[in-house]
């Protein structure tokens, strides 16, 4: 890789000073190291923010629980309070890599990391997204491509944790130039909807400090597919957390992730839950509304029924 | 005539690896390991085009890189000289060597290369077309056919069956990924040549090397004292390895050139893809009668031509184990942009029998006959019937072979099974003994142990016929200055190596007692007799003899799979193997050789496969997130059985374990589903296309 300068932050303000307009934050370092060894980045400053005091805590004292940017995956996986409170983000956290990664993966580098199109990843293809004319996968080989987006590119978002917060209606809290901004997970992710070049809405300095999770009464769920049993990415997750009364649903939410560039809903999918008795019709037909404009390439159109069985089945999770 | 001894205390046992506590320690140094004095990293610099002319390089600028001391052309380039044509995304261009490895990344960013791009391709049915760029301007991409028939009127033999069935079978191209990458620890000095080569021929790259560096063959000493892992890639040096001695010569520095693993999947051999359309026929007793196959696959760069059950081509044995008195073999290899193939853990033979065995079930399906009983009454080997009957029983077939597709609910069960052929004898092997005045003995021999044990088959052997025990025994291999015993490929060493060392410790014995005077000098007198022998140590040198050995072995796996038929995920629940070894030397590692050989069909039949793509003609997936290996999760439950047959002596069994594992997948799945895939690897996505649920496809 090329040479950098190494700084350890003391707090987000020293942080974003450090960093500057080209460097990069370094917390667990999975992917930006990965990324870097390929010299698709260049940073010529990492600033770890490992170091930063209070980022690593998962709390629900002041009513909403937040999730510190440094939590680590396996910290979710590994929390019984989580498990209990938010069995769809427990899951998704233990399907993250392996459990090497997981122990210094962190929550906000799961939610920020770079697409893995093997194009975008591959050192000698110029492709659109990073900068490039052309998308190679939209004529090339895109098994694991997307089925829904708004641009040329068609790499899909990866992150688990995204689809599981994003069904928890979940917000993140990033620092901006000193001023603190909150965003859905949707509008974190929406600039890769539209701008090939993107991955998410975090520019310039952006730190993400943590992430917040309304204190509702929800069951939620997720289930992912891969080609292996495990230590694999997803060909296809699902998440979908409601309010489930008497039997009812209310204000369901159903993700899937890894077939767009952000974690991807529709809300016909969503409000036709609403008020019912969950079962294998309310189910099939929230899949068919959540799966209505999908738009599938050569090779990926097979997530189309892996996607219809994973909305079933994480649907049918919350009724345990 | 020599004989095995009748009482066995060792051999035949599960004894522990001899060299297990240095492996698990790390004590034990690998080529990757090894760190001799001075020495530097050496990296390659390779071809980012498909094809492309070159017009200039310019290796100085990486020479005033800080650290760096050595830059090298690769021998191809520098022998063609202005005239240099880049064939493939990967091939070797340059070398340095440097104090550090970010040294040599950073040289290998500084040479200057310019050329101008050609049109290339890289997929075999794009290759195919009368009008793709030609891989090799004096040929077309694809060889004339390889025909093989017997039988006078094919058409008529078909027209006497009673059922007949087609397919087209496809296997992907499978790279070759050892847990340790290809590379070699060169040292060029003005008394001679050191290599420490991650190899399976010491031999071999004793002399590639010598030709490469021009330098006498007795002038290079070549040691692999463990290394990690072959499976027919790594006989020579390698480009990698002359490239590694020209840069110790120009730095006269050592220089490690272990490629990296991006290197590994570009450059040094794969398995040939096949593309095989299969026509099979029997009359109504259930006796094949009729078969009929068009095969190409590629081999990349390579030629490749037919080599059946040999070298690395892309032809294939057809029609595999059967005896069918009416069939037409037509086989043709397509060049491609691509890196080259090399013999891969039984050339020809796991897409053959992927083919071969997924067809034989096919038409036992459509005859209402009982794969089971089809094989049985068309298998002409003597052993696979006992194995068929053996593996049936320990398997359960009889209970779990149900009508294909029958199992209930969306998640389906299936079982199928299919076998193995394989030489697995071996001569030529020497070795000697040096037995000393204090009972230590030590045994060396010119061979290389690839992980498989052969130093611990060493150990016993000398063990039972010594009378000693195995920590008593010191084995040496993986030296050229050891007797010779030539290349570990072919599932031969084992044979090859075993009577030597009957030969080697047979004579000492004899010698021992000779000079000793001790009538038996074997176990309690051992210590007496070797007293006697004065300062000077008993030297007795040994060889392979007729009569311990033997080849041709047969297996046959059994697998039962269970297949989400609404994701298409495989997951393979139990494998059941039974092979002949005739007789086992070492138990304990021959099941680790049958365990490995199916972990690594799992992947053969499950995840493995090399995507090139059309537009960037580059490797796809150059690392282990996309080209996928079987996991631990992802292994089974695996049952080894040996038939013991000690009267046939010993064979080698290393190849013929990796055979039929795909195959007998292949088919659980298609019993399991009620449809075939006539892919491999049998993805989700390629499952659910069969069931006809992949809409963009079906």
């Amino acid at each position: 890789m090329k040479s950098f300068q190494y700084a350890n932050a003391l707090s987000t303000g020293s942080a974003r000073d450090l960093v500057g307009k080209d460097g990069a934050y370094l917390a667990g370092g999975n992917d930006l190291l990965a990324m870097m060894k390929e010299y698709l980045v260049t940073p010529p400053i990492l600033v770890n923010i490992k170091s930063l005091p209070g980022m690593d805590k998962i709390d629900s004292s002041g009513g909403a629980w937040t999730i510190g940017s440094l939590v680590t995956v396996a910290q979710l996986e590994d929390s019984p309070v989580v498990k209990q409170t938010f069995p769809g983000l427990q899951q998704a956290a233990a399907e993250v890599g392996s459990r090497q990664i997981r122990n210094v993966a962190t929550v906000g580098g799961n939610l920020a990391q770079h697409s893995r199109c093997w194009y975008f990843r591959h050192r000698d293809v110029p492709c659109l997204k990073k900068g490039g004319d052309i998308c190679y996968a939209r004529r090339g080989e895109n098994k694991y491509h997307s089925l829904f987006t708004g641009n040329s590119c068609i790499s899909p978002v990866v992150s688990n944790l995204a689809v599981a917060l994003a069904a928890l209606n979940a917000t993140v809290v990033i620092q901006r130039g000193g001023q603190t901004v909150k965003m859905s997970i949707p509008d974190f992710y929406a600039p890769a909807w539209s701008n090939p070049q993107s991955h998410n809405a975090l520019e310039g300095t952006d730190l993400i400090s943590h992430v917040e999770i309304p204190a509702e009464s929800r069951r939620s769920a997720y289930i992912q597919m891969s080609e292996k049993s495990v230590f694999d990415w997803a060909l296809v997750s699902c998440a979908a957390s409601a309010k489930v009364d008497g039997g009812r649903l209310s204000q369901a939410r159903i993700f899937l992730g890894a077939v767009s560039p952000v974690p991807y809903e529709a809300k016909a999918a969503n409000d036709s839950l609403e008020g019912k008795t969950l079962d294998e019709a309310a189910a099939n037909q929230a899949a068919d509304l959540l799966l209505a404009k999908a738009h599938p390439h050569e090779h990926n159109g097979y997530k189309i029924p892996i996607a219809r069985t994973l909305i079933r089945r994480t649907l049918m999770q919350l009724n345990a | 005539m020599p004989s095995w001894p009748e009482e066995r205390k060792y051999i035949g046992s599960h004894a522990t690896r001899i060299d297990a506590p240095a492996k698990v320690s790390g004590a034990a140094k690998y080529p990757s390991d090894v760190q001799p004095q001075n020495w530097l990293y050496g990296m390659i610099l390779r071809s980012k085009w498909a094809k492309a002319k070159v017009t200039k390089i310019n290796l100085d600028p990486a020479l005033k890189v800080p650290g760096i001391k050595a830059a090298v052309l690769a021998p191809a380039v520098s022998e063609r000289g202005n005239d240099v044509t880049l064939r493939y995304y990967g091939e070797e261009i340059a070398g340095v060597a440097g104090t550090s490895k970010q040294a040599c990344l950073d040289a290998l960013r500084a040479i200057e290369v310019e050329a101008n791009e050609l049109p290339y391709v890289v997929r075999e049915d794009d290759a195919k077309a009368d009008d793709a760029a030609r891989v090799w301007d004096e040929a077309p991409n694809l060889s004339r056919a390889n025909v093989r028939q017997q039988g006078d009127d094919l058409d008529k033999a078909f027209g006497e069956c009673a059922a007949v069935v087609e397919g087209f079978f496809t296997t992907p191209v499978q790279i070759h990924h050892p847990l340790e990458t290809h590379g070699n620890t060169v040292s060029v000095t003005d008394d001679g040549v050191t290599c420490w080569a991650s190899t399976q021929g010491i031999t071999s790259v004793q002399q590639d090397l010598a030709t490469g560096l021009k330098v006498p063959q007795n002038q290079v000493r070549v040691i692999t004292e463990f290394m990690g892992g072959g499976f027919g890639a790594k006989f020579g040096p390698g480009v990698e390895g002359v490239i590694a001695g020209l840069l110790s010569k120009q730095a006269r520095a050592p220089v490690k050139l272990m490629l990296t693993r991006f290197d590994q999947a570009l450059a040094v051999g794969n398995r040939p893809s096949s593309f095989q359309k299969m026509k099979l026929g029997a009359t109504s007793d259930g006796k094949l009668h009729a078969f009929s196959m068009d095969n190409y696959g590629t081999a990349g760069i390579g030629a490749g031509a037919s080599s059946a059950g040999g070298g690395g081509g892309a032809g294939l044995r057809a029609p595999y184990i059967y005896h069918i008195p009416n069939f037409r073999v037509s086989q043709q290899t397509v060049a491609v942009n691509a890196g080259s193939s090399r013999s891969f853990r039984a050339p020809g033979c796991p897409p053959a029998s992927f083919g071969m065995e997924g067809i034989m079930d096919e038409l036992a399906v459509k005859m209402g006959i009982d794969p089971l009983e089809f094989r049985i009454n068309n298998d002409p080997f003597e052993i696979r019937q006992k194995e068929y009957k053996f593996g049936a029983e320990k398997f359960g077939w009889k209970e779990k072979y149900k009508k294909p597709g029958s199992s209930p609910g969306p998640i389906k069960t299936g079982v199928g099974l299919a076998c193995a052929s394989w030489g697995g004898g071996g001569q030529g092997t020497q070795a000697e003994a040096e037995i000393h005045s204090d009972g230590s003995i030590e045994i060396r021999c010119g061979t290389q142990d690839l992980g498989t044990g052969t130093k611990t088959l060493i150990a016993l052997i000398a063990s039972d016929l010594l009378g000693l025990t195995p920590d008593q025994i010191t084995v040496r291999v993986g030296d050229t200055q050891y007797p010779p015993s030539g290349g570990s490929g072919g599932s031969t060493t084992a044979a090859s190596v075993s009577p030597a060392i009957y030969d080697t410790c047979t004579k000492a014995l004899a010698e021992l007692q000779q000079q000793s005077g001790v009538a038996d000098a074997r176990g309690a007198n051992w210590k007496d007799a070797c007293k006697k022998l004065g300062p000077n140590p008993l030297v007795v040198h040994g060889r392979w003899q007729q009569g311990l050995s033997s080849s041709n072995t047969g297996g046959v796996q059994f697998a039962e799979v269970e297949v989400d038929t609404d994701t298409g995920f495989v997951k393979v629940k139990k494998v059941v193997v039974v092979q002949d070894g005739g007789l086992i030397v070492s138990k304990l590692t021959c099941e680790s050789q049958l365990n490995g050989g199916v972990i690594m069909g799992i992947g053969y039949a499950l995840y493995e496969e090399r995507y090139m793509d059309k537009t960037s003609g580059v490797l796809l997936n150059p690392n282990f997130e996309t080209y996928k290996l079987t996991g631990l999760a992802d292994v089974p439950e695996i049952e080894v059985y040996f038939l013991d047959m000690p009267e046939r002596g010993v064979i080698g069994i290393g190849e013929p374990a990796t055979i039929p594992t795909a195959a007998a997948i292949g088919n659980a799945v298609a019993n399991a589903l009620g449809v075939r895939v006539y892919s491999i690897p049998i993805t989700p996505q390629r499952v659910l296309a069969a069931l006809g649920k992949d809409k963009a496809s079906a």
